[in-house]
């Protein structure tokens, strides 16, 4: 393969890769044509990209911000700070640090924004609703978001669903899909959780041949995923004794797999693959108060004629492999 | 116990921010305490800092546009607090185009203090950002320990040299050793000297000064007996002068140190509305 940047474009793609870094320790990317400036050679390996799906359009909740004033926001918040709460009501929208509770307040900083709605592009509130996501990794699409000055769109609905950052412009689409924290998963104590080292397995062989490197390494410490569904509001779960896809068990290192194509306007590429990509990141830690991160980031083609092109078929279901296949894969559609 | 002030004058809230991101630079931890007129930042001697102490003393008036405070008693009308200095910088390093900065101690889950910024927006109402700092409230039987100290009875005392100047002089001398000596006489000269198996290094100022001390029953002091070209010289250590110095944001007014022969080095460090003091003790 051999892949060519040119221009203008090679700085978004730098970009891109900034973005990218902070989540994993690998990418992939699928070939591009034309405009020789300079070569580069990068090591990647083959992998079998993972799928999800996201109705993004069906989400109560809907903010439009310039990337300006997301970074505006988040530099309150000290670089260490992993998680925060985004609070909205019709009438505010509050951005505050995660607390729980058995947070240690005499020892912890707590930093909390409030913002009118008419600070936003654009502001629908449907359903008042409070969610919890990772702070560390959207930093990643805040950097990206700033180099295109392209809105980044705020798609959510109550704790527990996911919740989406996008961008759109001319040549590309990027979308951050996070997990949020479920309010259901403080009642779990009678649920065991789901037999995770099938899940390992099947996520190794599922990634493609790659036994060296960072299968064996801690690649991605800060994206855990969540022990419980984090959508599991909506999501039937037919199989509670089965791993929902982003559940991870302490040991899995998996590999967070990123997927991103850029198609130039002027070149007309035909696109051979019209579904986006997507990652499912790593490890879950064992507190019985469950830590998550789930992240997908997924870049669907602008030249898409998919039908359901707003669906982003980009929820890592994890196991394109011969155990769980069937069975992880029916419970995953939104 | 309460306690709220505000700041809307930008150009004392930056200046605000400089003095507690010095003092976030010199300890860890130290206690805040506050009067009707002023806030000290205290970090009393300890084994834990090396024996180093801090007195950091500001007027409130000079600072903050409203300021009302209500002590523990009414005979000690003063307030005590252990907080993280590192803390408040923070708040206050994303204030700098605040309309408004209101500090506040407040009870919700442990004291705090409350830093609330009010922020320009492009809407009708401002931004407001709120960060909780956790506190310890110093209990009254401590508050011995975080007296003012009292000025040594010093052999030499001497105006320091110019700190940029100063600071990167030590910075080198960092790399080769673990302690300095600073050694000064009443002639103005001061000496900063390094000494390792290998090499030894010494830059010397002069005509820097020696502060006229008035002494207190108006009878001679004994600096004033003292052989004008006699070095009086402490050997300490190299860190904590480059704390001392790489923590200054703004010149002061007037710098100056006072050394007694072994024992410790007082430095005092004036601006118009803000002194510090800070003495670093002689290693063995």
């Amino acid at each position: 393969m051999k892949c060519v940047i040119a221009g203008a474009h090679l700085r978004v793609f730098g970009r891109a890769i900034h973005a990218i870094a902070r989540i994993s320790d690998e990418f992939s990317f699928d070939p591009i044509e034309k405009g020789v400036v300079k070569t580069y050679n990068l090591t990647c390996q083959e992998c079998d990209p993972l799928q999800a799906v996201f109705a993004k359009h069906m989400c109560p909740n809907i903010l439009k911000v310039h990337p300006r004033l997301l970074a505006d926001i988040m530099i309150h918040f000290p670089t260490s700070q992993e998680e925060v709460t985004l609070s909205v009501t019709p009438m505010k929208v509050c951005f505050k640090s995660y607390t729980e509770e058995d947070t240690d307040f005499s020892k912890t900083m707590l930093t909390e924004i409030q913002l009118n709605p008419d600070e936003f592009d654009y502001f629908q509130v449907g359903v008042d609703s409070e969610v919890t996501f990772c702070l560390k990794e959207l930093r990643g699409l805040l950097a990206f978001s700033e180099a295109t000055s392209v809105p980044v769109s705020i798609h959510f609905d109550v704790s527990g669903k996911p919740i989406a950052f996008s961008i759109e412009d001319m040549v590309l689409e990027a979308s951050f899909i996070l997990a949020t924290l479920s309010d259901v998963e403080k009642e779990t104590a009678s649920q065991q959780p789901p037999d995770f080292s099938q899940l390992q397995e099947s996520l190794k062989t599922g990634m493609g041949k790659s036994g060296t490197n960072s299968m064996d390494k801690d690649s991605n410490p800060e994206a855990v995923a969540s022990r419980k569904p984090p959508w599991d509001g909506s999501a039937p779960n037919t199989e509670p004794a089965k791993p929902v896809s982003l559940l991870a068990k302490q040991e899995i290192k998996s590999i967070p797999r990123i997927m991103m194509r850029e198609v130039t306007g002027m070149e007309g590429t035909a696109m051979t693959e019209t579904e986006g990509h997507a990652v499912l990141g790593g490890e879950a830690r064992e507190s019985h108060y469950q830590k998550f991160h789930s992240l997908f980031f997924g870049a669907v083609s602008c030249k898409e004629q998919d039908a359901i092109s707003h669906t982003f078929h980009s929820l890592a279901t994890a196991s394109d492999t011969e155990e769980d296949f069937g069975n992880v894969q029916s419970s995953q559609v939104l | 116990m309460r306690f709220r002030a505000k700041i809307v004058d930008l150009a004392c809230l930056n200046h605000f921010s400089r003095v507690i991101n010095t003092i976030a630079k010199l300890a860890k931890t130290c206690a805040l305490r506050l009067t009707v007129s002023k806030l000290y930042f205290i970090l009393s001697d300890k084994v834990a800092n090396g024996g180093v102490s801090m007195w950091c003393e500001l007027c409130q008036g000079n600072f903050f546009d409203e300021f009302q405070m209500e002590g523990v008693a009414a005979e000690h009308n003063e307030i005590y607090l252990e907080l993280v200095p590192e803390n408040l910088s923070r708040a206050l390093k994303t204030a700098q185009n605040a309309k408004a900065v209101k500090i506040k101690l407040t009870n919700k889950h442990c004291p705090c203090l409350r830093v609330a910024v009010e922020l320009p927006s492009l809407s009708s109402s401002s931004r407001m950002v709120t960060h909780d700092i956790p506190v310890g409230v110093i209990p009254r039987r401590l508050w011995n320990d975080f007296r003012e100290p009292s000025v040594p009875d010093f052999d030499v005392s001497i105006y320091l040299p110019v700190l940029k100047t100063m600071k990167s002089v030590v910075e080198r001398m960092k790399n080769l050793s673990n302690s300095i000596v600073i050694e000064a006489n009443l002639s103005g000269e001061m000496n900063l000297k390094i000494e390792t198996d290998l090499v030894s290094v010494t830059t010397h100022f002069k005509d820097l000064g020696n502060p006229p001390w008035a002494s207190e029953d108006g009878c001679q002091s004994s600096t004033q007996s003292r052989d004008l070209e006699s070095m009086a010289e402490a050997r300490i250590d190299i860190r904590k002068l480059l704390q001392l110095l790489a923590g200054q944001q703004v010149n002061p007014t007037k710098a100056l140190c006072n050394i007694v022969s072994k024992r410790i080095v007082h430095f005092i460090l004036l601006h118009e509305d803000v002194s510090l003091q800070y003495f670093i003790p002689a290693l063995a």
